[in-house]
């Protein structure tokens, strides 16, 4: 039976080519966004504990380089952002970080204020390495006034912090969604 | 009953045809959406591809212009340099020079890169297209299918108590109730006619009786008769 199973996945996708999800996103798809086309470059996995998984893709448009979140929980969140120098959040956080281990529950950045949102310890873990092959981190969102924006902030070491900001898009924004050549 | 049991077999199978007929189509169709489908996730991928080697082209043209503009920002701290006497002119010259042809070298790349680009830009408008057509056919061809699948469920579902309704379903829950009311009718008939035999018995047991109590009345009656011949003896 698993060795039919195989076959049979192999000759069909596991998706629905006629209506291909976000949710079927992996490294190789392109997609559209913002009136650019997107190359999934990377694909990664969260565990963040109780059987709730969430994923990230690396993404391209030859220009950019930005990180695609879609987390499922009952409704589909996704969110796009780009990688962020922790010292662009300001001293006083980078010192907070590197003395208590933990972000101050709000600060200011770009003139604007965010605020804490939640704070998830998990696991991560890179599709491309093998299967057992998860990382600690601790990741703060927080999020603008009208919760529009966010910024993650994530602790992978004593000293290793690394933060991200984006935004909320909604579904719709990608479209267009084309599978990866089969390999 | 033999005959009669073939006859319901021929029945049977005649019904079984009939849905055959309704059923091999959509499997037959279902498959050609199947094979349909196998192309187009073919066509998705090698649009995918083409535009994938467009957004690659794109990052070869992006990093090709910065290396220009940055080789010609080079050439310029170069000539400023030997203005300013921190380097001898010969040797700006020809470092300058060798900066700027790097970044024709750079630019010619960038050239190629935005060519590959429109190219692929054609390609991909093209493709895109077909691929678009392809696409919103299957989903037609799908819908259409599963109207048709729900069309031909819901008339075997009529068909069914139909034939239930009129009779012909030897087998069918409306035929049994005919056999039952027939078969209580039938009962209650027999109780009937047994009512009326036990009436008629009771017509004769009465015709006995009362002939029988003729006889006792005759026999009493002469025993008086005998009774008063011995007195008057």
């Amino acid at each position: 039976m698993g060795l039919f199973d195989r076959f049979k996945k192999k000759s069909e996708p596991l998706y629905d080519s006629t209506d291909i999800r976000i949710k079927d996103l992996d490294v190789g798809f392109v997609f559209d966004y913002d009136l650019s086309n997107w190359e999934v470059q990377q694909a990664y996995e969260y565990d963040w504990g109780d059987n709730y998984f969430s994923d990230e893709y690396k993404i391209s448009d030859g220009d950019k380089t930005l990180y695609l979140s879609v987390e499922d929980d009952d409704e589909l969140t996704l969110s796009v952002s780009k990688k962020l120098k922790i010292k662009a959040l300001g001293t006083a956080v980078l010192e907070q970080l590197m003395g208590s281990q933990k972000p101050p529950t709000s600060f200011e950045y770009e003139g604007e204020r965010y605020v804490m949102e939640e704070e998830s310890p998990g696991f991560f873990h890179d599709l491309a390495n093998g299967k057992d092959d998860w990382e600690e981190l601790i990741s703060w969102t927080f999020t603008n006034e009208n919760g529009e924006k966010l910024i993650t902030i994530e602790q992978w070491d004593e000293k290793e912090f690394e933060a991200s900001v984006g935004k909320y898009i909604k579904e719709f924004e990608i479209s267009n969604i084309l599978p990866a050549t089969d390999r | 009953m033999g005959l009669f049991n073939r006859l319901f077999t021929i029945g049977k199978a005649e019904a079984n045809a009939a849905v055959d007929k309704l059923e091999d189509p959509i499997k037959m169709t279902e498959q050609g959406i199947r094979d349909l489908k196998k192309d187009l996730d073919k066509s998705l991928q090698a649009l995918a591809e083409v535009k994938a080697m467009a957004i690659r082209s794109k990052r070869d043209l992006s990093s090709a212009k910065s290396k220009g503009e940055s080789y010609e920002q080079k050439a310029i701290m170069l000539i400023q340099k030997a203005e300013k006497g921190e380097l001898e002119a010969a040797e700006a010259d020809r470092l300058a020079t060798e900066a700027l042809t790097r970044k024709e070298e750079a630019d010619a790349e960038a050239k190629r890169a935005q060519e590959e680009i429109n190219r692929f830009d054609n390609n991909i408008s093209n493709l895109d297209a077909n691929v678009k057509k392809l696409k919103s056919t299957i989903t037609r061809y799908e819908n259409e299918l599963r109207t048709l699948k729900a069309r031909a469920r819901v008339s075997k579902a009529t068909e069914k108590i139909n034939k239930q309704i009129s009779g012909i379903d030897s087998s069918g829950t409306v035929s049994m109730l005919e056999k039952m009311k027939d078969k209580v009718e039938q009962q209650e008939a027999m109780s009937e006619a047994y009512g009326e035999i036990s009436q008629e018995n009771k017509s004769i047991d009465d015709e006995i009786d009362s002939v029988l109590d003729e006889k006792s009345a005759n026999a009493s009656s002469s025993l008086e008769a005998l009774k008063a011949k011995l007195k008057n003896k």
